[in-house]
């Protein structure tokens, strides 16, 4: 058994030396500093005009991009759903952890609204500034998690969850859907580019990021809970 | 055209409203998700019928590419959208089988596949990709069983473990050619990627993709799962998503890789595929996991296929595909009541005479005896290695047919035993009505292409030529050349 | 070394770690930390292709362009890459829970044997006596639990 367990080592070492080399070979051949940028040059020049975002990353992952924006919203749902298949439990036996001291309750009851206002001034700002739904829809899942961390007897309310991650979802394909029906393609962005750099610019982008905040924020609480509440039960 | 989008979204968005429409009504719940794959496999069939001979792209958002994402339809892609579509519904939970989640994740599972077969972005692919791969361990968890749970976990880590090098492959070529789009990856190609760089790309998705394409050596997930998941999702992730990845790597060998070592590199590894797969399936004493090796054999002869440059090859893999697409979920179905070891098979054939029956015309297909069509797709595949010439090559047609032997003789070894006296102790059990029902229109379909063989035989060698035809790629999508190539 | 080598030599060292904490620990919690270092790695290389030396920023600010931006599709595909990486780590960390609570370990090599038995019972065959499935040598370092 040794043996075999010296072979096992011995292979995953060659492999490892194996991977090392081609990555050491593949270092020699980057280029750095100079980026072909077939793409993003064309990117760079037509977003302004074309989406309205002056934040050019938003325009990539919510307009030339927003499919890929869709699906991994997806993903992260049905990871949810996944882990919510794995840890889920029969109604009925309830078990948790103590409740927190006095220090962490009152801590999470006083950045609860902050992190709330932050956490949407982030989101509905994502066009214009460093930040967006992703960013924003994790604080809002800290500060619904935060109480909990708290008080763990007070659960997490999953059917509010299920109900906002579904709806939020469901309205980032509507928005694309609405563009097909105008005859367009799938999630064309709408309403026009506004003027660039104010709030109420790049047509439907904002609201492609509620619905992505929202959604990651429900989805991301979801999990983190389904989670605790595994842990608690050992 | 432009509704095929909805063969990707319609069912995203039944996901993601199905814990909603629950609360209304139970009814509608469970009756939702077929209904909206009966749509989507309709949508496809039209398109089908409206597409010809052409191809077309889809411009996401409006953009042209390459800014964009496109989605690129021809008939390869098209054929395996419906493919996934029309598959999920035969294969769906009915009568409630694992309540609302397991609904939910063969929604995601059609509209992810759909856009894996469809995508004609890189990145879009890794997505999709991706998508996929969680779907599937969701999906392998289902019967909660603690075997089931540490299944899907290694499944995952060999996964992941694939998906970020599939990852750094997608940073390389984007670093060498600062585009995405599949069509302007295929006109810069042969000028960027044609180096060290290019071929370590293409070693890292081939090791991405390969995972779920069941490709040497990342394949070791494979028999834990299926033995582990509910055999029809076995079916689904053995019949469709295996195929789904084997389109993957055909398009980028085809559009991207066009370099004789890639080529080489997929022949070695099928062979071994073949080899370990044939061996360990004939060793395996329960049915699951000799279905589960015996797909590891089949899709290794699907990527020698593969490595035969040119149509010929795409042609013979395609039709081992396809062939492979039909049977092997109807196997599963059978194995669903017979999953105990093959000793307790003895005398199954009494207890359930049309499973055995259906069993013994999968098994002479799968082992390709004329005139099924197993048979005439194995011939293509041999046919094509002996026109390459090259020792590699015979070796590949020397293993196929060596893989042969060990395949008739575990494959008689189970038929034999199903047709004995059963032993006092009592009878396996007989099959479900719907897992027998779907077994035999599988049955049916493949007893059709016998006779339709000529047809069909047509139909896919201009799938084939259609597939290898790079300028029709480029001239369909036409993407814009924002900047003369340096 | 001039510093492009070194942030890629760090973006592919991660990627080697992480591969190392795979193939070479053989404990769960390990490997998904791992598989994390791994990501990070990938996503890491992914970003680096689109820096341009000298560019700023792809934002535009009170109506400004600047002359040279860097690449902003990179810097998009790291965020789904990250989001996606965050799913599947959060859906691998329920699975280890669930894998712990049946097996009591985290020991990648003990698991294996138990899914093995497992199987195998379901199946109604004995295990097979292979060196596939080891078992575990005396004098072996005891399965810990609670570690975590």
């Amino acid at each position: 058994m040794r043996q075999y367990n010296s072979m096992r080592r011995l292979t995953s070492l060659l492999f490892l030396a194996g991977l090392g080399l081609l990555l050491a070979a593949i270092l020699q051949r980057l280029n750095f500093g100079q980026p072909p940028m077939i793409v993003g040059d064309a990117i760079n020049a037509a977003a302004p005009a074309q989406v309205g975002a002056a934040n050019l990353v938003t325009s990539v992952v919510l307009a030339y991009r927003g499919f890929d924006t869709l699906l991994e919203l997806t993903i992260l749902f049905t990871a949810a759903t996944a882990a919510g298949l794995a840890l889920g439990r029969e109604p009925g036996d309830r078990l948790a952890d103590p409740e927190a001291g006095p220090i962490v309750r009152a801590g999470a009851d006083l950045f609860f609204p902050l992190l709330l206002v932050v956490g949407l001034y982030i989101i509905f700002h994502g066009h214009l500034t460093p930040g967006g739904g992703f960013q924003g829809g994790v604080i809002l899942a800290a500060a619904f998690f935060m109480p909990q961390l708290a008080r763990p007897a007070s659960r997490l309310e999953h059917r509010m969850t299920t109900l906002i991650e579904g709806l939020a979802g469901a309205t980032f394909i509507l928005i694309g859907l609405l563009a097909l029906f105008e005859g367009e393609a799938f999630l064309t962005p709408l309403l026009g580019v506004g003027t660039l750099g104010t709030l109420l610019s790049a047509g439907t982008l904002p609201m492609l990021y509620l619905a992505v905040g929202l959604k990651v924020g429900a989805e991301l609480a979801g999990l983190l809970a389904s989670l605790a509440e595994m842990g608690a039960e050992e | 055209m432009n509704n095929l989008i909805l063969l990707v979204v319609l069912p995203l968005i039944t996901a993601f409203l199905l814990p909603v429409i629950d609360r209304f009504s139970t009814l509608a719940a469970r009756w939702s998700g077929p209904l909206v794959l009966l749509i989507t496999t309709f949508i496809g069939a039209s398109a089908w019928l409206q597409l010809g001979t052409g191809a077309v792209s889809l411009e996401l958002g409006g953009f042209r590419p390459p800014l964009g994402i496109v989605l690129y339809v021809d008939q390869l892609a098209l054929l395996f959208a419906i493919a996934v579509s029309f598959g999920t519904l035969l294969l769906w939970p009915y009568g409630n089988r694992g309540g609302l989640r397991q609904q939910t994740l063969t929604l995601l599972l059609a509209g992810s596949g759909s856009g894996l077969a469809l995508s004609g972005d890189l990145f879009n692919i890794y997505v999709f990709y991706e998508l996929v791969a969680v779907v599937s361990y969701g999906l392998a968890v289902s019967l909660r069983t603690p075997a089931a749970f540490a299944a899907a976990i290694r499944y995952l880590i060999i996964s992941g473990f694939g998906a970020a090098l599939s990852l750094a492959g997608i940073a390389l070529i984007y670093d060498a050619t600062g585009t995405l789009n599949l069509a302007q990856l295929a006109q810069l190609a042969p000028e960027k990627l044609n180096d060290l760089q290019g071929l370590s790309a293409f070693v890292l998705l081939l090791i991405g993709i390969g995972v779920k394409a069941e490709l040497f050596p990342v394949n070791t997930w494979v028999p834990e799962i299926y033995a582990t998941a509910p055999k029809r999702v076995s079916a689904l992730l053995a019949g469709l998503v295996s195929k789904l990845a084997v389109v993957v790597i055909l398009r980028l060998l085809v559009l991207i890789f066009p370099q004789p070592e890639a080529h080489t590199l997929l022949l070695v590894l099928g062979i071994l595929g073949v080899l370990t797969g044939e061996l360990a399936a004939w060793r395996a004493r329960d049915l699951p996991r000799v279905l589960a090796y015996s797909s590891i054999g089949q899709l290794g002869i699907v990527f020698i296929a593969f490595s035969v440059p040119g149509e010929a090859g795409v042609f013979a893999g395609l039709a081992m595909a396809l062939h492979h697409l039909l049977i092997k979920p109807a196997l599963f179905l059978l194995a669903e009541r017979w999953d105990g070891s093959l000793a307790g098979l003895t005398g199954a054939a009494k207890a359930s005479p049309l499973g055995a029956a259906l069993f013994v015309l999968f098994s002479l297909s799968l082992l390709g005896i004329p005139p099924l069509p197993g048979f005439w797709a194995k011939l293509l595949v041999l046919t094509s290695l002996a026109q390459m010439g090259a020792a590699l090559y015979y070796t590949g047609a020397v293993v196929i047919m060596l893989g042969m032997v060990l395949e008739a003789n575990y494959l008689f070894r189970i038929i034999a035993r199903m047709y004995q006296k059963a032993p006092s102790t009592g009878t396996p059990p007989g099959h479900g009505r719907l897992d027998l029902a779907i077994s035999s229109m599988l049955g049916a379909g493949l007893i059709a292409a016998v006779f339709l063989l000529a047809p069909l035989a047509d139909r896919l060698q201009g799938i084939a030529a259609q597939t290898v035809d790079v300028n029709q790629y480029i001239e369909a999508v036409n993407p814009v050349p924002t900047r003369n190539p340096i | 070394m001039d510093m492009g080598t070194l942030m890629f030599a760090g973006a592919l060292g991660l990627m080697l770690i992480g591969t190392a904490a795979l193939v070479l620990s053989g404990h769960l919690m390990r490997m998904v930390f791992g598989l994390a270092l791994l990501e990070s790695g990938a996503s890491l290389l992914l970003v680096l292709t689109g820096y341009r030396s000298g560019a700023s920023a792809p934002i535009i600010l009170d109506g400004v362009v600047p002359a040279s931006m860097v690449d902003p599709v990179p810097q998009a595909l790291v965020l789904t890459a990250i989001v996606i990486a965050l799913g599947v780590q959060a859906l691998a960390l329920g699975l280890v829970l669930r894998v712990h609570r049946a097996y009591g370990t985290f020991e990648m090599r003990e698991i294996r044997r138990r899914m093995e038995r497992d199987i195998c019972d379901q199946a109604g065959l004995e295990l097979p006596s292979s060196n596939e499935v080891p078992e575990p040598y005396p004098g072996s370092p005891k399965p810990q639990q609670g570690e975590y």
